[in-house]
């Protein structure tokens, strides 16, 4: 009988050490003595490793977005702002060769124009004056073309159309 | 200050409908007078812009005194013309479009030639202006900016400034008759007034007549001064019309800010529908033409019949219904015979008008 006793109990002692073993690999939590915990914390496991994965995922589609997403608009500023230094080198050679063939106003202008490309800072994206300095080019630019008469413009890349909207 | 609709009504005046004009094909714009004609032989000569894209010049015959389409500019502008104005010299003619650019024409013999394209807002060009020695040119669009030309020989015109505030559309500019100050009025509410800081093209707002002054509370459609420059008239959406003083030369006070202009008087309680045009005659009579299809007049109180402890007030003296079939869009008095009015409408006609006292 003592034998019969002593044997259900080691049988019950592996078994519940298996079970704590189970649950410290799962939930690493020895504290608690419910074998049916692992069970209940079921959905919350399922949740919560679902998370992490969807994280680390995240982690990595992010960066390579963040990559695509700063190359397009980087070329696309980049593109402009060469466009605005080529017409502004154009400009000064050419009164490098005849100092009178723009108006005193149009080399002003000009000027202005140089010292916005040479202010306008390219290595700081987050740069909270960014968008203004690049307003001020583009308008300028639209300046100097209007004073020259000339019909250039700086077409960038294709846009969605404006709607035909109606003015009054 | 409101006048009231009912009180202060001496309507003893009468606008007789002179000659129809016909030809547009679309809703007129606006109207501008030559300002040199009308006067010693010279016969009348008004210009008229269209939503058909067109200018067209009409003139008064020395023999009949019956009005006749002159000429038609078009081939220029591909899209409505929205504003048209003459150089104070009556020379050239500048009209203003939503294709983005205003073209500046001049008389050659009977004919008008295109003499000059001026490029740079982004979008529909509504109002054009020149200033009172024609050396400046003003326009102001649904950009929200406000361009300043200078006028050079051999039809150059060079871009002086670009003025940024508004916060929406630029409905109208205006010179001052005798000032360099440009008045711009806008689908914000208010109305700028903008000055050179000296002779440095550099152009600022010198005051901004909003909620602070007494202001409108909706779109500023028009704007008119006074002959003497010492008052403007402005008109809204917000059904009103107000005066303002305007003696002050603000390119001289600088920072001071005693040194402004004020509000006079609202005229409220007149019209119920949106005024898109004012004018101010040489005689003081100010005309309103509003989407109710009705024209009405205007005349200040003379000072000896109210104690002015509050400042003028106006009177309506006509008011003339059904003027047209739809909205009144531009009423401009003659600049020589202070009782002819030209009045144009979205109906596609331009009316010629004579002021007369009821006997």
């Amino acid at each position: 009988m003592a034998i019969v006793l002593l044997s259900m109990w080691n049988t019950l002692t592996v078994y519940r050490s298996y079970c704590r073993i189970s649950r410290v690999a799962i939930m690493g939590d020895p504290a608690t003595d419910d074998i049916f915990d692992s069970s209940l914390s079921l959905e919350d496991d399922h949740l919560k490793e679902g998370y992490n994965e969807g994280f680390e995922d995240g982690k990595i589609l992010g960066k390579q977005e963040g990559k695509d997403v700063g190359l397009k608009l980087g070329f696309e500023t980049g593109e402009e702002l060469g466009f605005y230094w080529g017409c502004v080198n154009v400009w000064n050679a050419a009164t490098r060769i005849n100092p009178d063939v723009f108006s005193s106003r149009v080399c002003k202008n000009m000027k202005q124009m140089e010292e916005l490309l040479d202010k306008y800072p390219i290595l700081e994206p987050e740069d909270e004056h960014i968008d203004e300095i690049m307003a001020s080019l583009r308008l300028k630019f639209r300046i100097i073309a209007s004073s020259l008469s000339v019909h250039i413009e700086y077409n960038g890349y294709p846009k969605s159309s404006e709607g035909n909207t109606i003015g009054f | 200050m409101e006048n009231e609709g009912t009180v202060g009504l001496d309507c003893n005046f009468e606008l007789k409908e002179v000659q129809k004009l016909e030809g547009h094909t679309d809703r007129v714009w606006g109207l501008a007078w030559n300002p040199v004609t009308g006067l010693a032989g010279v016969p009348s000569v008004l210009a008229s812009c269209s939503g058909d894209k067109t200018v067209r010049i009409w003139q008064q015959a020395a023999a009949t005194g019956s009005w006749e389409c002159k000429a038609v500019l078009d081939e220029t502008h591909t899209r409505t013309v929205r504003s048209c104005a003459w150089s104070p010299s009556g020379k050239m003619l500048a009209t203003a479009s939503f294709d983005a650019t205003t073209a500046i024409w001049e008389n050659v013999g009977d004919d008008f030639e295109c003499v000059a394209t001026l490029e740079g807002h982004e979008n529909e060009v509504k109002s054009v202006c020149w200033n009172s020695s024609g050396s400046l040119l003003a326009t102001c669009g649904r950009d929200k900016s406000v361009w300043i030309w200078e006028v050079q020989p051999g039809h150059e015109f060079e871009c002086v400034s670009v003025l940024q505030g508004h916060t929406q559309d630029v409905k109208m500019v205006l010179w001052h008759p005798s000032i360099d100050l440009l008045v711009s009025v806008s689908y914000d509410n208010t109305i700028k007034i903008w000055a050179e800081d000296g002779e440095s093209d550099d152009w600022h707002c010198v005051q901004t007549l909003g909620d602070s002054f007494s202001g409108h509370s909706s779109t500023v459609w028009a704007v008119s001064f006074n002959s003497t420059g010492d008052k403007m008239v402005t008109c809204s959406d917000d059904l009103t019309l107000k005066i303002w003083d305007t003696s002050l030369d603000l390119t001289a006070s600088g920072s001071d800010s005693s040194g402004l202009w004020r509000h006079l008087c609202t005229l409220s309680g007149y019209h119920d529908r949106t005024i898109f045009s004012v004018h101010w005659s040489r005689d003081g009579v100010i005309a309103s033409g509003a989407g109710d299809d009705t024209i009405r007049l205007f005349k200040e109180i003379p000072s000896d019949v109210h104690l002015q402890v509050n400042g003028p007030s106006y009177n309506m003296i006509c008011k003339k219904e059904k003027v047209h079939s739809m909205d009144v869009n531009s009423v401009q008095w003659h600049p020589k015979v202070p009782t002819i009015l030209a009045s144009a409408s979205d109906d596609g006609y331009i009316k010629i008008w004579e002021l007369k006292a009821i006997s």
